[in-house]
């Protein structure tokens, strides 16, 4: 067995009596018999190739239940069975001697399960993606000594911003007291610009988010990209890529794209609970503790993207503070009460989301858009804008830019 | 008639191993050539034939033609004595009798079924040909009887993954249950509680409905095929995005350079759902006779004899002695170069099984001319 092989035994129960493998009754017995077989093989002394073929068995029927029904709907123990699918292929893959190919379908196939699956085993998913990129940079360290590595900071040319009116201007305000922001902003429901509370992150200190500290922290990992100029088109789609393979597609090849259609998003992905190094790098605004809920209840997602991501106006059912880290995102609010000017879809899938295109409305299509109220701003490195629940926004990236979401209530 | 199967064998409900130590550990856990069932040995050392046969992810239900039902997972089960059709799914086992039909909970060691209902042999309607029963039909998990309207006259009806795809007698077609991936045929990806013909096919008789995980397919009277639902391994033999990238992919990593024609495909019209039945060629020689769906492959048989295989193929189910995925038919070589003459089809989720007749003769491949001899 391979050294990495062992590393990754020695985070697992000694023995087979003591790994766990207990499901509802959801799960079928002829499931669990294989998963039983990935066990055995585990602890045995089977061949690379039939304890991967098991894991493969376990991989492909939770993949199709994953793909049952809605994703709201599948039952929680398929996913938890898919993370042990996963589990099993990674301990298959290292076993012997793997190649660096072989560790980075390991590293893959632990962000597939911790994308799909459920946490099972105390994350152990967690554990074993920090032990395979250990491995990996391990050994690309001794490649890198020869290159020298320009710490490029993230190319943030781009369009000029759009002039902000005065009298449309989201308020900007700096470090307000608790008191003062819940009095004034969050009891009444009110956007504003909240400035200085993120400059102590790493993010914006020691471990400035550029292109060399994303790839050397996560680029060997798989994430959720969506593809297309809006989320509203017609061939919009999501694929998954590598953080590697996202930057230099979508974010160093900005200038071939062809009018948006191929422009790619790593959007609204809970990429901190993915790769905790990350979620080092940032805090969570204390303001959210004027909420009822848990801390744990906030919901974190990254955006990185290049200029030109859309997000088309829409709203979201909690309180939402908008960190931006890196470049500028141009953005516009309309209230609640103005909804009925917004034309929202139809649809139950969109209904959350405007028909219009604000930056270019169909006047004819939708008359009384031009009668609502709004407000805009700029939001710069180190802004985090508060956006009330259900207030609609609409945003566009000046630049390439990071922003991190808290959905909090 | 003789059976051959092919595709996941992980519970042997292909090819047992005669080894009694075997543990499922180092068996062969799928086959990609076509490999002969055996038949059943009564007491009496007669073998019989299997009339009908049905399969699950993990079981293989064989009726055999002494009317007992053999379960891969259990052997030959003593209850099954007379019965007339079988299916199966991971959790029951449902039998058709002359005036009953049992279903019975695979995990349970109960001497009954878990569930029973009669069938009034006076009655005309009184035909069972499961799932379908009479006055509805039965599903792979209670409740098991739905029931359906009469005017319908069911004539046939399969059930997929999470839809349900029924033949009325007079060559309708009906679909209900999930469409997020166009399984339905109806043009859009919503859900449909009650049954809803496929207006795409109307006016056109049918003669055999199937229906896979997310896909559909259907035979008109004239042997044409119509198949819509989901794409994703290619298991509507129209071309994939997914398998070409697997394919691109694993080209790369052979030839270790970045494959240059990548940009040819990017012209390619890939279809990843098709939510209207489209007609299919399966070959331009002869029509098809049957049909099955797994879950996510195709098979189907044509008039020549001839049985052609497309969609997932990872473990052997395609029966091309590989265990790739195709987005195209292909035939199953191992039939023509055996000379056998394949007849009939039923796929299980992930393997596929093949009837074939005893003694008639192969049609040939191509219209022959007469050959001219020699100095003629």
């Amino acid at each position: 067995m391979s050294s990495l092989g062992s590393k990754i035994l020695s985070t697992l129960p000694a023995d087979e009596e003591q790994f766990p493998l207990q499901f509802s009754d959801k799960v079928d017995p002829s499931v669990v018999e294989v998963l039983r077989r990935c066990r055995k093989q585990l602890y045995g002394n089977a061949t690379c190739a039939s304890q991967g073929l098991n894991a493969q068995i376990i991989l492909d029927i939770s993949w199709e239940r994953l793909n049952t029904g809605t994703w709201r709907h599948v039952d929680k123990e398929w996913r938890r069975v898919y993370s042990y699918g996963c589990l099993f292929k990674v301990a298959a893959l290292c076993r012997e001697n793997p190649s660096q190919q072989e560790i980075l379908e390991a590293v893959r196939t632990c962000d597939m399960g911790l994308l799909m699956g459920a946490a099972i085993m105390d994350d152990i998913l967690q554990v074993l993606v920090r032990i395979l990129q250990n491995e990996i940079s391990e050994t690309s360290k001794d490649e890198e000594k020869s290159v020298e590595v320009v710490a490029k900071k993230l190319k943030t040319e781009g369009p000029r911003s759009p002039s902000i009116r005065e009298e449309k201007a989201v308020p900007r305000i700096k470090c307000p007291s608790l008191e003062s922001f819940s009095t004034n902003y969050l009891l009444p429901l009110k956007p504003v610009i909240l400035e200085g509370i993120i400059d102590h992150w790493p993010a914006l200190n020691n471990h400035p988010w550029s292109i060399e500290y994303l790839r050397s922290v996560a680029g060997f990992r798989t994430v959720p990209v969506e593809v297309g100029s809006r989320y509203t088109d017609e061939n919009w789609s999501q694929t998954l890529l590598t953080v590697n393979e996202f930057i230099d597609r979508y974010i160093l090849n900005e200038i071939s794209q062809d009018g948006g259609k191929s422009r790619g998003y790593l959007a609204q992905h809970q990429l901190f609970d993915q790769i905790p190094e990350l979620k080092e790098d940032i805090r969570i605004p204390d303001y959210c503790c004027l909420g009822e809920g848990d801390e744990d209840d906030i919901t974190i997602n990254a955006w990185f993207g290049p200029a030109g991501t859309v997000s088309p106006l829409h709203q979201d059912p909690q309180q939402n503070f908008l960190a931006q880290v890196v470049g500028s995102k141009y953005i516009r609010l309309f209230s609640p009460e103005d909804t009925d000017k917004l034309y929202p879809h139809q649809s139950q899938l969109l209904h959350n989301t405007s028909q219009v295109e604000v930056e270019n409305p169909n006047a004819e299509l939708f008359p009384e858009f031009s009668k609502a109220p709004y407000l805009e701003c700029v939001l710069e490195p180190g802004d985090v804008l508060f956006i009330p629940v259900k207030h609609w926004h609409y945003v566009r990236s000046l630049q390439v830019s990071f922003s991190v979401s808290f959905w909090w209530s | 008639m003789r059976w051959f199967g092919f595709g996941f064998n992980a519970f042997q409900q292909i090819q047992t191993q005669n080894n009694p130590e075997y543990s499922g550990l180092d068996a062969e856990e799928r086959l990609s050539s076509p490999t002969e069932l055996k038949g059943h040995v009564n007491r009496d050392g007669r073998c019989f034939e299997f009339s009908q046969i049905r399969a699950s992810w993990s079981r293989r239900a064989s009726l055999h033609s002494d009317g007992f039902v053999n379960d891969s997972c259990r052997g030959v089960i003593k209850q099954s004595r007379g019965c007339r059709d079988v299916f199966i799914s991971e959790s029951h086992l449902t039998l058709a009798f002359l005036d009953r039909v049992e279903c019975w909970d695979l995990q349970s060691s109960d001497e009954t079924p878990s569930w029973t209902m009669g069938i009034d042999t006076q009655s005309k309607s009184s035909a069972v040909n499961l799932p379908l029963v009479p006055g509805g039909y039965i599903a792979s998990k209670p409740p098991f009887f739905h029931s359906l309207s009469p005017h319908m006259q069911a004539k046939s009806l399969a059930l997929g993954g999470e839809h349900v795809i029924l033949l009325t007698a007079t060559g309708a077609v009906y679909t209900w249950g999930q469409g997020s991936h166009g399984q339905l045929g109806h043009g859009g990806l919503l859900p449909e509680e009650e049954p809803r013909t496929v207006e795409a096919l109307w006016g056109m008789k049918m003669s055999s409905v199937s229906a896979g995980g997310w896909h559909s397919v259907c035979i008109s009277d004239a042997g044409d095929l119509y198949v819509w639902g989901w794409n994703e391994s290619g298991q509507l033999g129209l071309p994939s995005q997914r398998l070409r990238k697997t394919s691109e992919k694993k080209t790369d990593q052979q030839e270790g350079e970045l494959s240059q024609n990548s940009s040819t495909h990017q012209e390619e019209v890939f279809i990843s759902i098709q939510a209207f039945p489209a007609l299919f060629d399966v070959t331009p020689l002869c029509e098809v006779k049957t049909v099955s769906c797994g879950s996510r492959h195709t098979a189907a048989v044509t008039t020549s004899g001839d049985l052609y295989t497309w969609g997932w193929g990872e473990y052997g189910q395609l029966g091309h002695q590989s265990f790739s995925s195709s987005d195209e038919p292909q035939r199953v070589e191992f039939f023509r170069a055996q000379q056998l003459h394949v007849v009939g089809v039923v796929c299980g989720p992930w393997n596929t099984f093949a009837a074939v007749a005893n003694e008639e003769g192969l049609a040939p491949e191509y219209p022959t001319k007469p050959l001219n001899k020699h100095g003629e």
